[in-house]
């Protein structure tokens, strides 16, 4: 089937509530960071922004804007003591089982077989949607969080937007 | 989040967003996008199946090492089996004024 049309779709949604269009950022080159390692030797993070926070931590706010709340994720909890606050999507699946958006324990059964080098010490949950301050992300945000993953030796970083 | 992997990527660390909004990503162009129609919040497949999520983690990272072009988007190639829409969630009144006030 085509792809959902979400650009149309979220500004249906939120212009019938009385806000502007949204404007996505539009890029037309992107940045580059080859990657030089195979991927026997890479440590490797994930960063997802559905809304899934530890339950010993606050939920998410699944109404706020410009959220530039991330958090640590520790890989080694069960994916059962996750909550998932976000009205974007569908998490009925994800709240069953995490790895439908958020494959811990498969990137941590890829690093014991050794096909990627190791899981980082620590995964990431953020970057909620909505964020009309996007030079506060590109500023800010963004470059404090990449600062945390440099401290991890992280070598690729899989972003899971949702 | 494609504008957080752009940072990331800018600052020197290699990135691959696994995606299931194509044309929002296609906007915004993150540095390598693997596409899955799937429903947003199945990513990765469906609850229960490990076979299915593993597959598609693994065509992320495998793309993380074949991708040569910045702003790279591929589609991963294998459908839905079932039709699905978009997800609009909450619109009663009251998630509405609630949305609103914040």
């Amino acid at each position: 089937m085509e792809p959902i049309r979400y650009v149309d779709a979220l500004n249906n949604k939120y212009g019938a509530m009385g806000f502007p269009p949204y404007q996505w950022s539009e890029n037309d080159t992107a940045p580059w960071t080859p990657l030089t390692k195979p991927l026997a030797d890479c440590t490797v993070a994930m960063l997802v922004s559905g809304g899934i926070s530890h339950c010993t931590a606050a939920p998410f706010d699944p109404d706020a804007r410009n959220d530039h709340r991330v958090d640590e994720v520790d890989p080694a909890t069960p994916t059962d003591q996750y909550q998932i606050h976000d009205s974007y999507y569908d998490h009925t699946d994800a709240g069953r089982d995490l790895n439908c958006i958020f494959p811990v324990d498969r990137l941590a059964e890829l690093a014991a077989s050794g096909e990627i080098g190791a899981v980082a010490g620590r995964h990431w949950s953020g970057f909620m949607g909505r964020t009309y301050n996007r030079s506060k992300v590109i500023n800010e945000s963004a470059p404090a969080f990449t600062e945390e993953l440099r401290a991890d030796g992280v070598d690729l970083l899989i972003a899971i937007p949702a | 989040m494609g504008l957080v992997a752009r940072v990331v990527e800018e600052m020197g660390i290699p990135t691959v967003t696994v995606s299931t909004g194509r044309d929002i990503t296609a906007l915004v162009r993150p540095p390598r996008s693997l596409f899955v129609n799937f429903p947003m919040g199945n990513t990765f497949g469906r609850a229960g199946d490990g076979d299915m999520q593993t597959t598609i983690l693994r065509a992320a990272l495998d793309f993380a090492v074949t991708a040569t072009e910045p702003g790279i988007l591929v589609d991963y190639p294998e459908p839905w089996q079932d039709q699905f829409e978009y997800f609009a969630g909450e619109t009663t009144p009251e998630a509405i004024a609630r949305q609103k006030k914040k």
